[in-house]
C-alpha cells in the first residue's frame, strides 16, 4: 500500500532532478583536497547537497542526511547517537570522509552524525555503492564526503547566522571567507545548545534528560606558488550531551565528545604529472557517565597519524592513474580497551579510460599490508555509457570490506584479538535521465556480505564479537528532480525513494531497523524574496528483533519552512522560520524512544 | 487458599520445590476451579530487549499445550517495564519487578489485572520475596556504586516501601526459613563473595557468612542452604573457580564446600525432590545432596539461561540471540527426555507455578 502510494506521488508529481554529477569541470581556481573523489567515480551515483540546503541545516547533519538523501538514520532520541544504515548495511560500512580522511571512529568504527558540525565544511556529497579500493575500510554500503573548498579568487564574505527553536534551543554560527588570487583563509564557529525536553505526545511526559550542546570551530587556508599548493584545515569539534531514557526507564546517562582533525596537504604539478602528499592527525576522544550526578566515567580515545602521497599522471587526456600510497598508525587507549596500536600500510591503484566521447571506465585496486589481518586485495570497476544526451547508463562492481574496530578487538570483557575484516561484495548499476528541467536516477543494487561481525554470548555467557553473520542486500532507489519557473514564480521539487532488502541469510530475515521503504520530498516555491517549502519524509515499518516478530510502525513527518530576504546596504538579510512535525505526529524511529512533537524554529542569517 | 499451598508460592518463588509439591497438587484437586485466565498454569518473565523496550509475561497452560504471550500488555493495554527480572507471590497477588525502569507492578496472579505500582524508594531491584505478611526486595542502587546496595521492606498492604535494609553490594538472589531470609550478593556489576542473613523481626542484618566469589543462586533443601559460586570470569584478570557451599540452617555456618576447576564457572543451581542441579560448560549436571564430591558427568547437554525445577520436571530457557524469541525447553526429571519445546517472548529468564 505505502508502495502504492509512492508509485502514485511519483507518477502525480513527475519532477524531479538529477542528484547527479559527472565528472566536474574543474576550476583552476579550486583546489579540490581529494581529487580522486570525483575523478575516478564515472560509474557511481554521486549525489551532492547544495549550498542552499547546508546552509539552512540548523542542528546536525543527521537532520540533512535524513531529510535529503536515501540513507536511513537510527537515532537515539532526538539528538542522541545517530548512526547510518546505507542501502542497508550497517553503521560501520559507512565511510565517513574529511578532504581525503577517513574519520570513522577508530574505537567504534562508525560516525555518529550528531557529531559533525554541518557548517564546517562547504561541499557534503554521498557516494552510493561500495569504494574501499579508493577509501579504505567500512565503505561498503556507500560513502560520506565532507570536503572544504579552498578558492583562489578575490574575495571577502562573512556570514552571520542566529536562531532559536522550541525546547529552549539557541544556535548561532559565524563563518569568514576571505581570499586573493594566491591565497585563502576561511573561519568558522557554530555552537547549539538544546533542553530538548519535548513532550511525548498522549504520554503526558517529557523527554527528560536529553539535553544537549555542542560547539565546532574550524579553519581552512591556502597558498598558491607557482606550482606548488599548500592548504591547511583544521577543526575542532566539543559535545556535551546527556543521553535521552526511553519510555520503560529513566536515563541519567551522559556523554561527551571531543575531536580534532588537522590536515596539511602539500600539491605540486609539472606536466601531466601531478604529487599529493598529506599528512593528518586525528583525535577522538569520549566519555561516558552512567550516572551524571557523580564522578564515576568511562572513556576511550584515539589518536590517529596518517600520511599519505598520491601521483596522479596523465598518460593522455583519456587514460590517466593514479597510485596512491598510504600509511596510518592508530593509538588506541580507554576504560576498557587497554592501550593498543594499529599500523596500516595501503597502496591503491586508479585508473580511467575515456575510450570515446561516449565510454568511459575505469578500475581501482587497494592491497594493505603491515596489520595483522587477512588482507584481501580489494577491487572496483565502473563505467560510464552516455548513450544519449537524455540518457545515461552506469556500473560499478567491487569488493570492500571493514577492518575490525579497537572495541571489537580489544574490549573487555570479549573483545576477540582474532577477528577478521568483514567481506563483501557489490555491484550496482544505474540509468540516469535528463529532459531538462526534469531529472531522475534510478539504481539497482546488491550487496554480498561474509564474516560479518556479531556480538553473542560465548561458551562462557560473555559477550563477544565473531565474524558469523552473512547478508545479502538488494533493492533500487529513485531519485529526481523538477525545477521550474513562470515569470519570478521559481519552483523546485526533490524526491528520493528507497526499497531496501537486508536478509540475514542464517535466518532469512530481514535485519533489524532497516526499513523496505524510505522516502523524502521537497517541494519549494519562491516568488521575489520570499521562498516556501514543504518537506516530508517518510520512514517505512521496521524489524525490532531478529525474527521479524516485533516491529515498529512506520511513520511521515512533514516540515513547513519559509524565508523572507531583505537587503542592508545590498545585503542580504534573511529571515526564516520553519514548523516541524507540522501535523504533530507522535512518532518513534527507534522503538520506545519518542521523537519530538510540533516545534518551531526562527533564524536570522546575515552576509556581508 | 490452604497452608501448604502458600509454602509451595514461597518455594517457587525461590526457585525450588520440595518433595512436598506433589502433595500439593493432591491438594489442589478440592479447590481447582479456576480464579482467572491465569490460575493453574506457568508463568514465565521476559526480560525483553536491554536498553530500549518492554518485559513481558508469558503463561502456559498446566498441560503444555499452550501459550499466551504478553498477558499483562494484553489485559492492562500497558507495559511492564525494561528488563523484567523476576516476579514473586504473595496470597492473590503476583509482584513483578523490572529492573531497570525500578518499579515494581502488582497484579492479580490469576487475572494479571494491575492492583498497583511500587516505584518510590526502589532502584534497580532484582528479587521478591516475601516472609510473613512482609515482602523483601533486593535493590543494587547505582549499580556503579557499592556502597548504596540495599533490601527493601515493603508493606504488602499499603504496596509501599517501609523501610530499607543496607547491606553488602550487589544482592541478587534470596530465599527464606522461617523468619530468617538469606541473601546471596553475586556483587551486581562487581564481584562479591557474601550471603548475609537477615532477621525479619527486627529487619536487620544478623550476619554474613562468606561464600566463594559470586555466589550466583540458592536452595534450600529443607535443612541446609545451598550455595551455587560462579567464580570471577577469566576477563576480570583475576580468575577464581566456581563453588558449592553447603550451609546448615541451624547453625548458619559453612558445613561443607566443593570447589570447581580453575576455570568452571558454573550457575543456575535449583533443587528437585532430593536433587541438586545445575549448568555447567554447556552441560547441565544433577547432584545428590548427600553426596560427597561434584558430579563428574552430566544428564544434559545445552546451556541454558535459566533453570527451573519443580514437580519432576526440568524447565531450561533459551534466549537465542537474545534480540528474538527464545524458547523453554520442558526435560522429564527421570530419564530427562525432552517433554516438549515452547516459544517464549524475549530472553525469557524466570518461571513460577500459579497454582
Amino acid at each position: 500500500m505505502r508502495f502504492l502510494i509512492c508509485t502514485i506521488f511519483v507518477v502525480f508529481y513527475s519532477t524531479f532532478a538529477l542528484a547527479q554529477l559527472d565528472s566536474i569541470q574543474r576550476l583552476e581556481t579550486v583546489y579540490l583536497t581529494d581529487p580522486k573523489l570525483k575523478k575516478f567515480s564515472e560509474g557511481y551515483q554521486l549525489q551532492e547537497i547544495s549550498d542552499s540546503t547546508l546552509e539552512r541545516t540548523t542542528y546536525s547533519l543527521t537532520n540533512t542526511l535524513r531529510n535529503n538523501s536515501t540513507i536511513y538514520f537510527r537515532e537515539n532520541g532526538y539528538g542522541m547517537v545517530s548512526s547510518a544504515s546505507f542501502r542497508g548495511t550497517n553503521a560501520a560500512q559507512t565511510a565517513v570522509i574529511w578532504n581525503g580522511i577517513p574519520i570513522n571512529s577508530s574505537l567504534t568504527g562508525q560516525t555518529d552524525f550528531n557529531t559533525i558540525a554541518p557548517n564546517a565544511f562547504d561541499e557534503l556529497t554521498i557516494k552510493s555503492g561500495g569504494g574501499g579500493a579508493a577509501f579504505g575500510s567500512g565503505a561498503v554500503g556507500g560513502s560520506i564526503h565532507l570536503n572544504n573548498s579552498v578558492e583562489f579568487v578575490e574575495q571577502q564574505t562573512s556570514e552571520v547566522r542566529l536562531g532559536y527553536g522550541s525546547f529552549d534551543t539557541f544556535f548561532g554560527n559565524f563563518k569568514l571567507r576571505k581570499s586573493a588570487e594566491n591565497w585563502y583563509m576561511d573561519l568558522a564557529a557554530q555552537a547549539i545548545s538544546s533542553e530538548n525536553n519535548y513532550e511525548y505526545l498522549e504520554q503526558d511526559r517529557l523527554n527528560e534528560n536529553g539535553a544537549f550542546k555542542n560547539a565546532n570551530i574550524s579553519f581552512n587556508s591556502g597558498w598558491k606558488w607557482k606550482q606548488h599548493t599548500v592548504s591547511f584545515h583544521s577543526n575542532y569539534f566539543k559535545a556535551d550531551r546527556n543521553l535521552s531514557g526511553t519510555l520503560t526507564a529513566p536515563s541519567e546517562e551522559n556523554y561527551k565528545d571531543e575531536t580534532t582533525r588537522n590536515l596539511i596537504t602539500w600539491n605540486f604539478r609539472k606536466g601531466n604529472w601531478n604529487h599529493l602528499t598529506k599528512v593528518a592527525h586525528l583525535y577522538e576522544r569520549y566519555q561516558y557517565l552512567p550516572n551524571k550526578e557523580n564522578e564515576l566515567y568511562f572513556q576511550g580515545k584515539a589518536r590517529t597519524t596518517i600520511t599519505n602521497y598520491q601521483l596522479d599522471h596523465h598518460i593522455s587526456e583519456k587514460i590517466k592513474l593514479t597510485g596512491l600510497l598510504d600509511y596510518t598508525h592508530i593509538e588506541g587507549e580507554g576504560s576498557n580497551i587497554g592501550r593498543n596500536s594499529r599500523n596500516t600500510m595501503a597502496a591503491v591503484l586508479l585508473g580511467k579510460h575515456e575510450l570515446s566521447s561516449k565510454f568511459t571506465y575505469g578500475f581501482h585496486l587497494r592491497q594493505e599490508f603491515l596489520n595483522d589481518f587477512q588482507n584481501p586485495l580489494l577491487f572496483g570497476l565502473d563505467a560510464k555509457y552516455r548513450i544519449s544526451s537524455t540518457y545515461h547508463l552506469s556500473v560499478n562492481a567491487s569488493r570492500n570490506y571493514r577492518i575490525p574496530a579497537f572495541n571489537d578487538l580489544f574490549w573487555n570483557a570479549g573483545g576477540n584479538m582474532s577477528l577478521q575484516p568483514e567481506n563483501s561484495y557489490q555491484a550496482d548499476i544505474g540509468n540516469d535521465f535528463h529532459f531538462g528541467k526534469f531529472n531522475a536516477t534510478i539504481r539497482g543494487f546488491y550487496i554480498a556480505s561474509t564474516d560479518l561481525i556479531k556480538w553473542q554470548p560465548n561458551a562462557q555467557g560473555i559477550w563477544s564479537p565473531v565474524n558469523i553473520a552473512e547478508t545479502e542486500n538488494y533493492g533500487w532507489e529513485f531519485s529526481g528532480t523538477f525545477q521550474h519557473h513562470i515569470k519570478e514564480h521559481r519552483f523546485t521539487a526533490d524526491l528520493n525513494y528507497a526499497y531496501t532488502k537486508a536478509i540475514d541469510k542464517e535466518r532469512d530475515k530481514q535485519l533489524i531497523y532497516v526499513p523496505f521503504h524510505k522516502l523524502t520530498g521537497i517541494l519549494k516555491y519562491s516568488y521575489k524574496n520570499t521562498a516556501l517549502s514543504f518537506q516530508t519524509l517518510t520512514n517505512g515499518e521496521v524489524f525490532t528483533t531478529t525474527d521479524n516478530r516485533g516491529t515498529l510502525a512506520g511513520y511521515t513527518v512533514a516540515n513547513l519552512g519559509g524565508e523572507y530576504t531583505v537587503y542592508i546596504n545590498k545585503h542580504p538579510l534573511l529571515i526564516g522560520g520553519a514548523v516541524n512535525n507540522l501535523f504533530n505526529r507522535y512518532y518513534e524511529n527507534v522503538a520506545f524512544r519518542p521523537m519530538p512533537n510540533r516545534n518551531y524554529t526562527l533564524f536570522i542569517n546575515f552576509k556581508f | 487458599m490452604n497452608l501448604i499451598k502458600k509454602i509451595s508460592y514461597l518455594l517457587a518463588i525461590t526457585i525450588i520445590s520440595s518433595a512436598c509439591s506433589s502433595d500439593d497438587d493432591a491438594g489442589n484437586v478440592i479447590d481447582d476451579t479456576p480464579q482467572g485466565d491465569f490460575d493453574n498454569g506457568i508463568l514465565v518473565t521476559n526480560e525483553g530487549p536491554f536498553g530500549t523496550g518492554t518485559g513481558t509475561v508469558s503463561f502456559i497452560t498446566e498441560d503444555l499445550s499452550t501459550v499466551e504471550e504478553q498477558i499483562f500488555q494484553t489485559v492492562n493495554g500497558s507495559d511492564l517495564g525494561n528488563i523484567v527480572q523476576s516476579l514473586g507471590f504473595y496470597e492473590d497477588q503476583a509482584y513483578i519487578v523490572a529492573n531497570n525502569s525500578s518499579k515494581i507492578t502488582v497484579v492479580n496472579r490469576y487475572t494479571f489485572e494491575e492492583i498497583a505500582v511500587i516505584e518510590n524508594d526502589l532502584e534497580n531491584p532484582r528479587y521478591f520475596l516475601t516472609v510473613g505478611d512482609t515482602g523483601y526486595v533486593t535493590n543494587w542502587g547505582d549499580p556503579f556504586d557499592n556502597s548504596d546496595d540495599y533490601v527493601a521492606v515493603i508493606d504488602l498492604e499499603t504496596q509501599t516501601v517501609s523501610s530499607t535494609i543496607p547491606v553488602s553490594f550487589g544482592p541478587e538472589r534470596l530465599v527464606a526459613n522461617g523468619d530468617k531470609l538469606y541473601v546471596a550478593h553475586s556483587g551486581g556489576f562487581d564481584y562479591n563473595n557474601v550471603v548475609s542473613l537477615i532477621d525479619t523481626n527486627s529487619n536487620t542484618v544478623d550476619t554474613t557468612i562468606t561464600v566463594g566469589d559470586v555466589p550466583n543462586s540458592v536452595v534450600l533443601d529443607g535443612v541446609n542452604l545451598w550455595v551455587l559460586c560462579g567464580g570471577k570470569p577469566a576477563f576480570t584478570g583475576n580468575e577464581s573457580n566456581g563453588s558449592m557451599y553447603q550451609i546448615n540452617t541451624a547453625t548458619d555456618i559453612v558445613s561443607q564446600s566443593f570447589d570447581f576447576g580453575a576455570t568452571d564457572h558454573p550457575s543456575n543451581l535449583v533443587f528437585d525432590a532430593s536433587d541438586l542441579y545445575y549448568g555447567l560448560n554447556g552441560e547441565v549436571y544433577q547432584m545428590k545432596t548427600i553426596a560427597s564430591g561434584l558430579p563428574t558427568s552430566s544428564v544434559l547437554s545445552g546451556s541454558y539461561y535459566s533453570l527451573t525445577a519443580n514437580d519432576g520436571k526440568l524447565y531450561a530457557t533459551d534466549a537465542a540471540d537474545f534480540q528474538s524469541s527464545g524458547t523453554l525447553k520442558v526435560f522429564d526429571l527421570l530419564d530427562f527426555s525432552e517433554i516438549t519445546s515452547l516459544e517464549m517472548g524475549i530472553i525469557p529468564g524466570g518461571v513460577y507455578f500459579n497454582n
